[in-house]
């Protein structure tokens, strides 16, 4: 007798469960296929949506302005998807600076490295004037101490800096003064330096062969100025000014916010479509537990009705039906959070590489909070699924509901 | 058998996953001037691989509790491989570096799978059988 296992009412829904695996184990595969594409979706649209904001914050400039043709491969710059060389050979920055609208001018060199040493892709450098900079000292004030000095780098998270703290650019090794936080944006793949350390690099990448860019106009090379735009001026209206002050009508232009824009429009389109999928994917999946809630509903009348005799009461009934479902819920909430986290977190780098769109990770606490209210789905949905029987046991007829069949 | 072969089956898999992963579909950086801590990571990897997979094998043949006692080696041994890219060895510290973007993950991913299911087969095998 002492082997015979005493299950009390509280106990009574779990013993249900475990007394069917098969059904139990169903009803669980489907609630962590709804959790994983409920958390997963979730959780990509937010790390998208970070990585947003994280490229809209960096864009800075209002205005870019780079030499004849090079517009596109300022953008793909921009955007993460390329690194290149390209620059003016005249004082360019101090001719946009005088134009009319133009509030704050800053230039900056781009020049696209051999691949370093132990590093798959090309890096980008960026030279740029910590005096006259707005655009990238003010994000990276937070992560340095101090001004860049000549000869050091700042590099970007995707860096590999070496255990000496050391970065390997043109066969010299550069000091490292910080290595940036993540920004899901092509910046994370880019070494910054001072504009002074630009001539350096160049006659570094003379010795080895590939030059940069031409030694004789190492001073002077500059691949972009960036404007930030006088309030109430439209940066169109000011590139018409500078193509004027310069006398230059071939320049390139570049609108930051417009790449914003498109990128934005893309993320929408993308997370609409995912919103749609889950929706979709969640109402099928409420369709089969409620199927199966019924069935088993009509399977398990002579049980219901052993409970009544045992003097168990309708409320009783709707509580471990509910309590079923709760507990199915929970743990196919957790293991679809699970399974979810695993696949996405762990692969944050891979993710953006493939998707080509800015992709930053969320922090912890956006996480756990989106675990919870995952975990609530997960229940939430469980017990939608259950309301059509609770609502059977409940009405006042069940007692003949129950002897149907007999 | 069944908790037999679920044990054995599903450690030698992954035990197996992480001695191949780090040499094929998740390769560490190519060795150039001098070996990064990736390189490492892999050999060590690949040594951790072998004991796994050698201890599913073993533990096939063993009677439950031995068994269980293997699982429960093989689950620190899954820790044990979460940790060796992440704080015993490491990777490049370029987060776009493929050791830092595929092998890490693959190797994590690898190492909670395994603990996990050797956890519960550790579980299973200190359970009482039913008897019919």
């Amino acid at each position: 007798m002492a082997d015979v296992p005493h299950i009390t009412l509280a106990k009574l829904p779990l013993a249900n469960l475990r007394r069917k695996p098969f059904r139990t184990s169903a009803l669980v595969i489907v609630v962590v296929m709804l959790t994983v594409a409920f958390y997963g979706g979730a959780l990509l649209s937010m790390n998208l949506n970070n990585g947003l904001n994280s490229m809209r914050e960096r864009m800075g400039a209002d205005l870019m302005v780079t030499p004849q043709n090079t517009e596109t491969k300022a953008e793909a710059l921009l955007t993460g998807n390329a690194s290149s060389t390209f620059y003016f050979t005249n004082d360019i920055g101090a001719e946009v600076a005088k134009a009319d609208g133009v509030s704050k001018s800053t230039v900056q060199t781009y020049i696209s490295s051999l691949a370093a040493a132990c590093c798959d892709e090309k890096v980008q450098i960026i030279g740029f004037n910590p005096d006259t900079d707005f655009v990238i000292t003010p994000w990276m004030a937070s992560q340095i101490d101090g001004t860049l000095r000549r000869g050091q780098v700042v590099a970007g998270s995707g860096i590999n800096v070496s255990t000496e703290g050391t970065v390997k650019l043109y066969g010299h090794e550069f000091p490292v003064a910080a290595q940036l936080a993540d920004t899901g944006t092509s910046l994370d793949n880019s070494v910054f330096v001072n504009m002074d350390t630009v001539p350096d690099i160049i006659s570094y990448s003379a010795r080895t062969g590939h030059a940069a860019i031409p030694e004789k106009y190492a001073g002077k090379a500059v691949s972009a100025v960036l404007v930030k735009v006088r309030d109430g001026y439209p940066a169109r209206q000011v590139a018409a000014n500078i193509a004027k002050a310069t006398g230059i009508t071939s320049l390139g232009y570049v609108y930051p916010g417009g790449i914003t824009a498109t990128t934005k429009a893309d993320l929408k389109a993308i997370i609409r479509y995912a919103a749609v999928f889950v929706v979709v994917f969640w109402a099928m999946g409420l369709i089969v537990m409620l199927a199966v809630f019924s069935s088993s509903m009509n399977e398990r009348k002579r049980e219901f009705a052993a409970y009544r005799i045992l003097g168990a009461t309708r409320a009783t009934l709707v509580g471990i039906i509910v309590k079923e479902s709760a507990i199915i819920g929970v743990l196919g909430g957790l293991i679809g959070i699970s399974c979810a986290s695993l696949a996405v977190l762990p692969f944050n780098g891979l993710i953006a590489e493939e998707l080509q769109l800015p992709y930053l990770q969320i922090g912890v606490g956006k996480v756990l909070v989106l675990t919870a209210v995952s975990l609530l789905f997960a229940v939430a949905t469980g017990l939608i699924a259950v309301i059509a029987t609770a609502v059977r046991l409940s009405a006042p007829q069940t007692y003949l509901t129950l002897r149907e069949g007999e | 058998m069944p908790r037999k072969l679920f044990a054995a089956i599903s450690q030698i898999v992954l035990g197996a996953l992480i001695v191949i992963a780090p040499q094929t579909f998740a390769h560490v950086c190519a060795v150039k001037d001098m070996p990064m801590a990736c390189h490492y990571t892999a050999r060590v990897a690949l040594g951790l691989g072998v004991v796994i997979a050698l201890l599913a094998i073993i533990g096939f043949f063993a009677p439950s509790r031995v068994r269980a006692g293997l699982d429960i080696a093989n689950a620190v041994l899954g820790v044990l491989v979460v940790l060796v890219p992440t704080m015993l060895v490491g990777v490049c510290r370029g987060s776009m570096m493929h050791c830092h973007m595929v092998t890490m993950p693959t190797l994590i991913v690898l190492g909670v799978l395994l603990a996990v299911l050797a956890a519960v087969a550790a579980y299973l095998d200190l359970k009482p059988a039913k008897r019919g």
